[in-house]
């Protein structure tokens, strides 16, 4: 285990850049998310056929394959805008972290559309007619009245969501984000302890996924408590 | 930069010569892993603390890290060891195709385990009990009255997790096999053309999961044939 000690430091880079991600993907993913849901529930046509497109898509291809889409797929096209402007430029590319944060962001945002969807329709509808009926408009109803009570149904289902987050960022090793498992495979190639190195890997991501279940536990506590002092 | 229609339509057949080796992995690490699942349930529900627990860490572990760290754990962690190289299971911590089997089939039986447990907790007390006053032995309770409903109620978390385990597949592209996704990424590595190669994979996975879905849908429909339908 003594050959881990010389790399906590790269590892503990490595965490942070993790978290980033995964912080900058939940938030994208939400707003994917409830910008779908809205779509799907909404009565406009086109805009329901392009959230079930959405879903569809997202839902059936595989992370890694989105991941790669995004990040060569920009890079493609920025370079060929560069290239336009300077013929000289060989190589542009949008940074890994943001092209597979979208991407997850993609992938899950289409997962908790579906979440979304379900507990918007669990808040009972009188509550929006008396909202309407007291003339709050419908901007402030979706974000005072409808998302305050859709949010605590949504909760188990959005805590898995957020762990597939956690764990789909493991994915962005592969364009080269220098996070913990890229920095596992070059601690490899110098100390020749594959095992150990991929190990410390696993028990990061094991630990945060256990800080994200134990607090979507009490986040489902905390938003149950009305109905716990009921009883 | 132009977007090329007929390199999807000439690359898609490439791709296909993948699709083998994808549904290889899928078929063999979903059988082994239901099998694992069913064996860990038991171990989860016997009552048993010493075999319980086990059976509670071991979905700890795997529901809790990526399914990537796994691979690499598997696939480069290994050879670490002498006792591994020397033993006869050498052949399959060698092979790549070994090692993805064995992390996707590790990482499906702690999942559907769960799936299978939320189907077991979901039977109804009353028919247990009936069986009981029928005089029916806890094997034949569990054999005759637990496994078909809890077919029926799981399948549909089941068939989501099928999907998860297909998408899942596409990681084996990182342990150097050549399978749908990997095919993809070495025409990518000569063509440079991520647009059209990459979204003709997608296709294929998106072709693949209707597939599943739909012959889900149709076992649902067979296995709730003699449930009321709530019209």
């Amino acid at each position: 285990m003594s050959v881990v000690v010389g790399w906590l430091d790269e590892y503990f880079w490595g965490t942070v850049v993790v978290l980033k991600v995964f912080g900058l993907a939940l938030i994208m993913a939400v707003i994917f998310g409830l910008i779908g849901s809205a779509a799907k529930l909404s009565k406009i046509r086109i805009a329901r056929a392009l959230a079930n497109a959405y879903t569809i898509v997202f839902r059936g291809t595989p992370e890694l394959l989105v991941i790669l889409i995004i990040y060569f797929g920009s890079a493609v096209t920025i370079t060929g805008i560069a290239q336009s402007f300077d013929p000289d430029i060989q190589f542009v590319d949008i940074p890994p972290l943001w092209a597979g944060a979208l991407a997850i962001a993609l992938v899950v945002g289409a997962y908790m559309t579906e979440t979304f969807r379900g507990a918007f329709l669990g808040v009972d509808h009188g509550q929006i007619e008396a909202a309407r009926a007291l003339g709050i408009s419908n901007f402030k109803t979706f974000f005072y009245v409808r998302v305050p009570q859709m949010w605590r149904l949504a909760l188990p289902n959005f805590g898995n969501h957020m762990l597939s987050v956690m764990k789909d960022t493991a994915l962005i090793s592969v364009i080269g984000l220098e996070e913990i498992l890229f920095v596992a495979e070059m601690a490899t190639t110098v100390t020749l302890k594959p095992f150990t190195m991929y190990l410390v890997v696993a028990l990061i991501y094991l630990a945060i996924t256990t800080v994200i279940t134990l607090a979507v536990a009490g986040l489902e506590k905390y938003a149950n408590r009305h109905l716990e002092s009921a009883r | 930069m132009s977007f090329d229609v007929h390199l999807i339509i000439d690359s898609i057949p490439r791709m296909l010569e993948g699709l083998g080796l994808t549904l290889a992995l899928l078929i063999l690490s979903t059988i082994i892993g239901l099998v694992l699942a069913v064996g860990v349930l038991l171990m989860r529900i016997s009552g048993r603390w010493f075999l319980a627990w086990p059976a509670m860490v071991y979905i700890y572990i795997f529901r809790g890290t990526p399914i990537l760290v796994q691979i690499f754990i598997i696939y480069h962690g290994m050879p670490q060891f002498e006792f591994v190289r020397e033993s006869i299971l050498w052949p399959i911590f060698r092979d790549a195709f070994g090692c993805c089997v064995l992390a996707l089939s590790l990482n499906a039986g702690a999942y559907v385990s769960e799936i299978l447990r939320g189907g077991v907790l979901g039977v109804d007390q009353g028919l247990l009990e009936a069986g009981k006053a029928l005089g029916l032995s806890t094997r034949q309770r569990f054999v005759y009255i637990t496994t078909p409903i809890v077919i029926r109620l799981a399948l549909p978390a089941y068939s989501n997790d099928f999907i998860s385990m297909l998408k899942a597949t596409a990681l084996a592209s990182t342990v150097t096999l050549m399978d749908m996704t990997g095919v993809a990424r070495t025409i990518v590595a000569k063509t440079f053309a991520p647009y059209e190669i990459f979204i003709g994979a997608a296709i294929i996975y998106l072709v693949m999961t209707w597939f599943i879905q739909k012959a889900f849908g149709l076992f649902e429909r067979h296995m709730s044939r003699y449930v009321k339908k709530e019209t």
